[in-house]
């Protein structure tokens, strides 16, 4: 009992968690969603990010979530987003399907609930398997071709360069905190509280010498990228067009894009046969 | 040729009450390698920062006078051009770092300035600074050393006239500090850029810069030849600057008379300032070679452990593939009242093993006691009254908005007796008496550090753990740093630290801990462990120049301070 406290404490850690972002932003770059155009990539959640919404066939529906579900497990997505995903359609909708099963609810209660969930499950997915299993730069080219403003593909890719070192430092900063500390008791209900509380209390106030470090940090940041040439490379179009000039539509795109459209059809099929 | 004109210079920054630059005036020679040097806030990056238009186009100020590079007044073009002639590299280089990938960002500049061959020339600028292995690599995946250099090769493909690097080797270890330098060196002979360095290491000085700067109160003090400006050491010193370990013996054994007065008169003449000017100046006074007046202290073997690491493995979490090990079934003792330097290459796992004793890294298998107690079963809050950690940035520490605030917090929640008299006494101690108000982030480094050490010690714990305190100082607050360390005695006796600073090693520790890749290579007293040169290569350690010269010179023994090194010039002289 003890080991797996310890084991689901340990897994709560900032260093846990710095880990899982940066597996989620560059662990997975040699998957087939990595390799592949984020254009298309952006085009094809237009579709599995949208048309699941105006849907209600169950049978449809099940076939797209099942891909989505396909396409997420080629992305190799960390465990933590996944298990975020879990949580956040149990919470939507998911808890209601068990409830309404539970207190004898029939098919026909049943039925708009489970469509219901699958949609927000199918386009979750989706939104995973493009988000998580791009590598933020490709995503930011990707956004910077559909005309999104120079200044939001860099803020991705320049958030993933300094998010893991932002969590390390809160880390050091909540250490500070716990080792220079005393908090409560834990003994009994109200110990526990009172010990829960401080914790909280803890983690809100290491939020104020971080920001603080930030801004520090961010100083040379700033002078760096002036001396680099940012400003200049915002108003020049020709930088632009050289960052996207790596952007290619391979074969594997094209197979990729057929077998996303044939799979649909199929499963257009089965549902007018069924 | 002239390359930098600095005419009457004067800038105030904004807000302040004096300027930080006075009147300063200098030129900088095509193709020179210049060290500028001078006290903890003397104007020594705001100089720099004149030079690449940052000021008076970034930075607004108050600034009189003109900077001209290569013929262009830099108040008259713009920071895009003047980037493209003056590279800069941040003494916290890190945060100049701003892509994910080392290939992205050593190019990041050429794509912003449009260049079509921009990747090429990131590339060769990665081979220059010997960072082709690295390419595909992640920047969080580099060492400090390694993303240093990536700063520098970001910098460098844009392939500027003249580089600045600030401070360049402040946290690094002997060998990368010397890859560093190799590197600036190349960039200096063979593809002739100007080099300006801001460093206060001069034994780097003298093997590699060509030129110094003093500067002193804002102004340009003179500009010298690199030798002939290690020779002032009276100077030197009255900047908070070592002059050379050899420089100040042959000064100090003229004042003791072991040097004759005549030939050295001219100081500027004959001071020597690098081992093999040594070896010829030393080498006729040279009385005996013969084992030393004292014999080599005796680590006490027999202690009380009060940490102990039994077979410890640890892994750190891999975001691909195989976590990598950092320690493999790793163990030893640290025994009460010892004063242990760690010591190894970056990277070698010293953090690590601080971080282990403190409960902060799980051990995969094994455990690490602290007083016979696992530390991971031990609540943090209490870990914290035992033992005590400063950590390399000092920034960390603070989390309050200000000093006292700060210092007070452990001995205030603890509900210590009297606590705002201790308080008061530790800000006296540290000399932070005036300071107390202000917010710890926004001192000088030395001040920062100074105030990390106060509240690291504010618990009184058994055990200290310092990580690089000595980093970026100067020799005013080294010195105080060590002082601060006897203080200590009575309370706090056992001391660990993690640094690169052999000057420190040779001062003050007993024992040396060795680490490389995750193993102990070596482990003993400081005569044992710089006698043994297969551990110097394999880490990299360096000894202070004085034991290099005592080497050289055919001591037998190894001196590790001056006064040891003068001991061999008395007396009489035997066959």
């Amino acid at each position: 009992m003890r080991k797996l406290s310890e084991n689901i404490l340990d897994k709560f850690s900032m260093d846990f968690l710095r880990n899982q972002v940066l597996k989620n932003a560059y662990g997975n770059d040699d998957t087939v969603i990595a390799k592949m155009d984020p254009r298309i990539l952006l085009v094809w959640y237009l579709f599995f990010g949208l048309v699941p919404w105006f849907l209600n066939d169950v049978v449809l529906l099940l076939g797209i979530f099942l891909f989505v579900a396909l396409t997420t497990r080629a992305a190799k997505v960390a465990p933590l987003v996944l298990f975020l995903f879990c949580i956040g359609v149990f919470s939507q909708t998911g808890y209601l399907f068990i409830v309404a099963l539970f207190f004898g609810g029939n098919t026909e209660t049943i039925a708009p609930l489970l469509v219901m969930t699958l949609k927000v499950a199918a386009v979750s997915l989706a939104s995973i398997t493009v988000f998580s299993g791009l590598d933020p730069d490709r995503l930011a080219n990707g956004l910077l071709w559909f005309g999104c403003p120079g200044q939001l593909s860099f803020s991705i890719s320049f958030a993933y360069r300094i998010l893991p070192v932002l969590m390390e430092e809160f880390q050091n900063i909540l250490l500070s905190y716990r080792l220079r500390g005393n908090p409560p008791h834990r003994n009994g209900l109200i110990g526990k509280i009172r010990y829960l509380c401080y914790q909280v209390k803890m983690i809100i106030q290491s939020f104020y010498p971080l920001m603080l470090n930030t801004a520090k940090r961010s100083r040379t940041t700033v002078e760096a990228l002036e001396l680099r040439g940012y400003r200049y490379s915002i108003q020049n179009p020709e930088v632009k067009k050289m960052k996207l000039s790596m952007l290619k539509v391979t074969q594997a795109d094209i197979i990729f894009v057929c077998i996303s459209a044939a799979w649909v059809c199929v499963c257009v099929g089965l549902s007018v046969v069924l | 040729m002239s390359i930098i004109e600095i005419k009457n210079l004067t800038f105030t920054y904004p807000g302040a009450s004096e300027p930080t630059l006075k009147n300063a005036s200098a030129v900088i020679e095509k193709g020179d390698f210049l060290a500028i040097v001078g006290n903890n806030g003397c104007g020594k990056s705001t100089l720099c920062k004149t030079l690449n238009g940052l000021i008076p186009h970034f930075i607004v100020g108050d600034m009189d006078g003109d900077v001209i590079i290569d013929g262009l007044n830099t108040k008259e073009q713009e920071i895009g051009t003047l980037a493209r002639k003056v590279g800069y590299v941040y003494q916290d280089f890190e945060n100049q770092i701003v892509c994910p990938t080392v290939l992205e960002d050593a190019s990041y500049a050429c794509l912003n300035y449009a260049m079509p061959d921009y990747e090429e020339k990131g590339k060769k600028a990665l081979h220059v600074c010997g960072l082709s292995s690295k390419i595909g690599d992640y920047v969080w995946q580099l060492s400090g050393g390694q993303k240093h250099l990536l700063a520098l090769a970001g910098t460098a493909a844009l392939s500027p006239d003249i580089l600045i690097l600030d401070e360049p080797i402040a946290q690094l270890d002997p060998a990368h500090a010397d890859g560093i330098y190799e590197v600036l060196k190349e960039l200096n002979e063979k593809y002739g850029k100007t080099i300006i360095v801001i460093e206060h290491h001069t034994d780097y000085i003298v093997k590699y810069c060509k030129d110094v700067m003093l500067l002193k109160d804002g102004g340009v003090q003179w500009v010298l030849p690199a030798k002939e400006a290690m020779r002032r050491t009276d100077e030197l010193q009255g900047c908070n600057i070592f002059p050379p370990q050899v420089a100040i013996a042959a000064e100090r054994m003229i004042d003791a008379g072991l040097l004759p007065k005549e030939p050295f008169l001219q100081k500027e003449e004959e001071l020597p300032v690098d081992v093999a000017e040594g070896v010829r100046v030393f080498t006729p006074y040279l009385k005996n070679k013969g084992p030393a007046y004292k014999q080599p202290l005796k680590r006490e073997l027999k202690r009380e452990p009060i940490v102990d690491f039994k077979n410890v493995t640890v892994k750190y979490r891999a975001v691909k593939g195989e976590p990598p090990k950092i320690f493999d079934d790793f163990s030893i003792q640290i025994g009460k009242g010892e004063k242990i330097a760690l010591i190894g290459s970056n990277g070698a796992g010293k953090s690590t093993m601080l971080k282990m004793m403190m409960g902060l890294i799980r051990p995969e298998s094994g455990q690490v006691l602290l007083n016979d107690r696992p530390t991971a079963d031990l609540p943090k809050e209490e870990l914290g009254r035992t033992i005590s950690m400063v950590y390399q940035n000092p920034e960390e520490m603070f989390i309050k908005d200000s000093i006292r605030k700060d210092i007070e917090y452990a001995m205030m929640v603890r509900k210590v007796e009297d606590y705002q008299k201790r308080t008061d006494e530790l800000l006296e101690m540290f000399r932070l008496t005036d300071l107390q108000d202000r917010d710890g982030r926004l001192l000088s480094g030395g001040q920062m550090r100074r105030a990390s050490l106060a509240i690291g010690i504010a618990l009184q714990p058994e055990i200290l753990l310092l990580d690089e305190p000595t980093a970026n100082l100067d020799i005013a607050t080294r010195r105080e740093i060590m002082k601060t360390l006897q203080m200590l005695k009575g309370i706090t006796d056992t001391v660990v630290i993690a640094t690169h600073d052999m000057q420190l090693v040779c001062d003050w520790a007993e024992r040396l801990i060795v680490l490389s890749a995750g193993y102990v290579i070596a482990d003993g007293t400081k005569e044992e462990i710089f006698a043994d040169m297969y551990v110097r290569q394999q880490v990299g350690i360096r000894p202070p120049q004085i034991c290099d010269m005592g080497r050289a010179l055919g001591i037998e023994n190894p001196c590790f301070t001056i006064d040891e090194f003068m001991e061999y010039f008395r007396g009489e002289k035997y066959a």
